[in-house]
């Protein structure tokens, strides 16, 4: 049987030697940016970008080009459906390209795996964008990557709907919120008073800025704070809108905007994006965007996109001046004219473009400072922890107090990554 | 031919009817979600979003259409899925009833071992399989190319087993009377075996084609530039965005999509109107 | 047809005649171009996820995939503490056990109706019935989501014509499974009915003649005739249903996610959750647990269906 021994030592031999390079080390400290050489950018830059960004942004460079005669931007378009998944195959593949689009939440995972470069600190001015998006980019102390454009909530509301309520002024505060909303449905006529997503996938983003503005947080540089009052007390200003039946448990997916529009919703809280939508149901002229009501603070969810550069990248030099081009305030201005994409950078929004839409001053506002939840690679996985509890709170199933103990667990057993 | 008792026919005509009438309602069940998609590819964002959604539009607009070759670079991401899915289905028609009929017919060493081997194959959650076959593809050289697009999916255990299943049923006698008349083996494949499976190529050919031209996750990975896109990701690229979807793109989209497949299978399905030949040998 | 008598040379002191010999290696020629692609491009990859599933492989960790901790079967044992894991698992038991037979069934009597030869235009059937396997999912989940509207959807508002108030099915604990059975079964019959009707067309006309002349009713001749030669056919439908359900993915993720409250959350789908979350190593192990159900589901059919080989 001598075939068979030496079948069984070749396998044992492949298997040490597969083990000997196994193991993690005890991982290295702090990376260093390394700077990037003055002078006009050269070669081919290698962008991906997503959606409606990936489609405008090769005709948009070109005014990059024209600055920068010998370098050449290529464009790839990416679905922004599964291209977490494209970019951590092309990271395990080392297929990257110069530079990527990545979404805010994915990149405290991204940096960790070791493949971003660090952001080169005399090239961009940190303090030029807003705080909450900047934190996104941070990761153990680092930068990794640059804030492209923004997005951030705030509270949409049927003015027509207030006013028969007696209601003439935004709520500014949460007992204001509360009022309001019960009005529009007892004097209003509308079927629900407000729209706040009752738990499952990204719930945490409305639900996150109630307990930043009675002033919880998530994480400190110990771990994870869920189990605290103020985090329980906003959980539970936010289930009491369900239990009175201020807000509707199990709304059909894509009913909100023709909800709105035919005056069924009083009010909701999200994004720019919403104005297009729900002004096509026919609420045009008839709502206004007020800030979050305040109780501690008025704080809102920052979300959007950051730029970054890929350590396998082949110019790290034209990716990084790309980079800095894209946050010239004159280019941020003129992207949101092209693509309607809120500028990252603070000084774009002096620009007349953004100052005369009272609804982008609102959100330009809310954006100074709203906060983003902490970069650790793990932030997803917890999310939806926290998402699985607000569903089982606002449905009655749990005590606000029970939910955030159990997230706070659960938070801690998953950890934060690092 | 023996004559029908006047009784009996009565008896087919009420079966019929009932037949008729299960099916038509069958019918409508399963084709009204088809009719809904086609129709609303024809209307304006807005009332495709309406609730409750509307059937026949109340506004036609061609938007959702032309946005769709306008955008997108159609020719190209057409071309790329026709090719990828015809050398697909062409290597799976190929590979699968050579071992189909081996596995079915010929006895050799290994056989069951390698037939359970090929099932076990076919129960593996594709999920698991997705990071190392596109590192092993990319170590191959072969990211961002026609052969990555296709090698992976060239050896589908679907197809093993589908083939062996059909090629069960051939009568032994058939093969050993055309042995005996001297025929190699690959002439009795080729000549006798093959034409007899015209059904189940035809069903193995629209199954794997479908399933080929609807890869999404693939290609999407495989494909480093925009130019190797097949059509399921170019119509992701302009229908998904980070915080919204256009329904109206997706719909278009999804019925530019479904028509070389329901072309694929009109085309094929004549085939399943032929019986087997073999009905002579008793 | 005349037979030639060619004698098969003597046999060999080998035992087989060169013949036969021959036949046993033609085998692997015909398979090879199968096998080595297959060894390729499906085999390694599954001993390569197989590595991953005894590790504590992450996301973070693709540039550097062997700078990982070896856990033993960690995974394999915190899977079975991991509450939304069992909560998916008896969904999909569930899924399948009701599903499988529902859209066999289906199936069996779509592709037999068509091929009863007393329809006519049955291409157009046949195709019909095949649709809703070839449209998007996107648009499915809108119809499917529209019918079952608790206001407007037409389910509950013909249920409100008999007078019986029906439930909100999507939202509902206790109606969104069976829901999405249904609609599972609705939208996967197609594939099955297409491969059953291949193989009724292969059945010899003659057979059924024969059974006719007997006095034997379409029932009984469904029953002795039809079913057995169907036999191969039915169990490679089980199996391949089956293999299928267990990993349903698609109709959770588009019509409830999950919901409400995990009552549609079914394996694959926790699965895609943790490759998202960058569990890769977690994550695999969970798939080899499903693989390990879908062996001994598909073992258990070969047993209950077996073929006379």
């Amino acid at each position: 049987m001598r075939k068979r021994r030496t079948v069984a030592i070749v396998a044992v031999a492949a298997a040490l030697t597969l083990t000997a390079g196994c193991g993690r080390d005890a991982g290295s400290g702090q990376e260093q940016a390394k700077a990037v050489d003055a002078g006009k950018a050269t070669g081919d830059i290698t962008v991906w970008a997503m959606g409606t960004e990936g489609e405008k942004l090769a005709a948009f460079a070109k005014d990059f080009t024209a600055e920068n005669p010998d370098a050449k931007v290529n464009v790839t378009a990416v679905p922004w459906d599964a291209a977490h998944q494209k970019i951590a195959s092309a990271i395990a593949a080392k297929q990257t390209p110069d530079v990527s689009m990545i979404g805010t939440t994915w990149q405290g995972e991204f940096a960790k795996t070791g493949a971003l470069d660090p952001t080169p600190p005399d090239l961009i001015d940190s303090a030029a964008f807003f705080p909450g998006a900047w934190a996104t980019t941070q990761v153990n102390g680092t930068s990794f990557g640059v804030p492209w454009y923004v997005e951030t909530r705030a509270l949409y509301y049927r003015t027509d709907i207030a006013a028969k309520a007696g209601v003439t002024s935004p709520p500014k505060t949460w007992e204001e919120l509360t009022a309001m909303t019960k009005a529009m449905q007892a004097k209003g006529g509308a079927k629900w008073g407000i729209y706040l997503q009752p738990g499952k996938t990204g719930s945490w983003q409305t639900v996150l800025p109630f307990a930043w503005s009675n002033g919880a947080s998530i994480a400190d540089d110990k771990g994870y704070t869920f189990d605290s009052p103020q985090m329980t007390e906003a959980l539970q200003y936010y289930q009491s809108f369900f239990t009175q039946k201020v807000s509707p448990t199990d709304l059909p997916n894509g009913q909100l905007e023709p909800d709105f529009g035919k005056g069924a919703i009083g009010a909701f809280i999200s994004g720019p994006w919403e104005a297009g939508l729900v002004d096509e149901q026919g609420a045009k002229g008839k709502y206004a965007v007020a800030p979050l009501p305040t109780k501690q603070s008025s704080t809102s969810f920052i979300g959007g996109s950051n730029v970054a550069v890929f350590k396998d990248a082949k110019n790290r030099d034209g990716a990084w001046k790309f980079i800095q081009w894209l946050s010239k305030p004159d280019v941020q201005v003129k992207w949101y004219q092209t693509v309607t994409d809120l500028p990252a950078v603070q000084s774009a929004w002096q620009d007349p473009a953004l100052t005369s839409d009272p609804i982008l001053t609102t959100f330009g506002e809310q954006l100074k400072t709203a906060k983003a939840p902490p970069s650790f690679p793990t932030w997803e996985q917890v999310a939806a922890s926290l998402d699985t509890e607000v569903e089982k709170v606002v449905n009655g199933k749990e005590t606000p107090a029970a939910a955030v103990k159990t997230v706070q667990s659960q938070a801690q057993s998953i950890g934060t990554g690092a | 031919m023996v004559t029908t008792a006047l009784p009996e026919r009565r008896r087919d005509r009420t079966a019929k009817i009932i037949l008729y009438a299960i099916l038509i309602l069958g019918l409508l069940v399963v084709v009204g979600p088809f009719i809904w998609m086609a129709l609303s590819s024809f209307k304006p964002e807005a009332e495709i979003r309406a609730a409750p959604p509307t059937w026949w539009p109340h506004t036609w607009t061609l938007t959702n259409y032309r946005d769709l070759f306008s955008r997108l670079d159609f020719p190209r991401y057409f071309t790329n899925s026709v090719i990828v899915a015809a050398l697909v289905t062409a290597g799976n028609l190929m590979f699968c009833s050579l071992l189909g009929y081996a596995l079915a017919k010929l006895d050799f060493p290994g056989r069951k071992a390698l037939f359970r081997t090929v099932l076990a194959m076919l129960m593996v959650p594709g999920m698991v399989l997705f990071v190392p076959q596109f590192v092993l593809v990319s170590n191959l050289g072969l990211a961002n190319s026609y052969a990555g697009l296709v090698l992976p999916f060239l050896a589908g255990p679907f197809g093993v087993f589908l083939m062996r299943q059909f090629l069960l049923s051939v009568p032994d006698d058939l093969l050993e009377a055309a042995r005996v008349d001297g025929a190699g083996e690959w002439r009795i494949f080729w000549r006798i075996v093959l034409p007899l499976c015209r059904p189940a190529l035809a069903t193995l050919g629209i199954l794997t084609f479908l399933s080929s031209w609807n890869n999404f996750l693939w290609p999407l990975v495989v494909a480093t530039t925009a130019d190797k896109y097949t059509l399921p990701v170019a119509l992701a690229l302009f229908s998904v965005g980070q915080n919204r979807t256009d329904y109206g793109l997706l719909l278009a989209g999804a019925v530019v999509v479904v028509l070389p497949v329901l072309i694929v299978f009109l085309l094929l399905q004549r085939h399943f109107m032929r019986g087997i030949a073999t009905t002579g040998l008793k | 047809m005349a037979t030639v008598a060619v004698r098969a040379p003597a046999k060999s002191a080998a035992g087989t005649p060169p013949r036969a010999r021959r036949r046993k290696w033609t085998g692997w020629a015909f398979a090879a171009p199968f096998v080595l692609l297959f060894l390729v491009f499906s085999a390694l990859p599954v001993l390569a996820s197989l590595v991953m599933s005894v590790t504590d492989l992450r996301s973070t960790d693709l540039r550097h995939p062997l700078a990982v901790n070896f856990t033993g079967l960690d995974n394999y044992i915190r899977l079975f503490s991991d509450e939304l894991f069992l909560r998916s698992a008896l969904n999909t038991v569930v899924f399948v056990v009701v599903g499988v037979p529902l859209t066999m069934v289906i199936a069996l009597a779509a592709a037999n109706g068509l091929n009863s030869g007393l329809i006519r235009f049955r291409a157009l059937f046949r195709v019909g019935f095949y649709l809703p396997v070839v449209t998007s999912i996107v648009a499915v989940a809108v119809v499917w989501r529209f019918l079952l509207d608790p206001e407007v959807g037409l389910v509950d508002n013909l249920l409100r014509l008999i007078g019986v108030d029906g439930p909100n099915w999507l939202a509902d604990t206790s109606t969104a499974m069976p829901s999405l059975i249904v609609m599972t079964a609705w939208r996967n019959f197609g594939t099955m009915m297409v491969i059953f009707l291949a193989a009724l067309q292969s059945i010899p006309a003659d057979l059924y003649e024969a059974a006719t002349l007997d006095g034997a009713g379409r029932w009984q001749q469904f029953r002795n005739v039809t079913l057995p030669l169907l036999r191969p056919t039915l169990l490679f439908g089980a199996v391949y249903t089956g293999i299928g359900y267990l990993q349903v993915f698609e109709e959770p993720f588009v019509m409830t996610q999950g919901g409400p409250l995990s009552s549609t959350l079914s394996v694959s789908y926790h699965i895609y959750n943790q490759f998202g979350f960058g569990n890769y190593g977690y994550a695999s192990a969970a798939s080899y647990v499903l693989f390990v159900a879908i062996v001994a589901l598909s073992v258990l059919q070969f047993r209950l269906l077996r073929e006379r080989d």
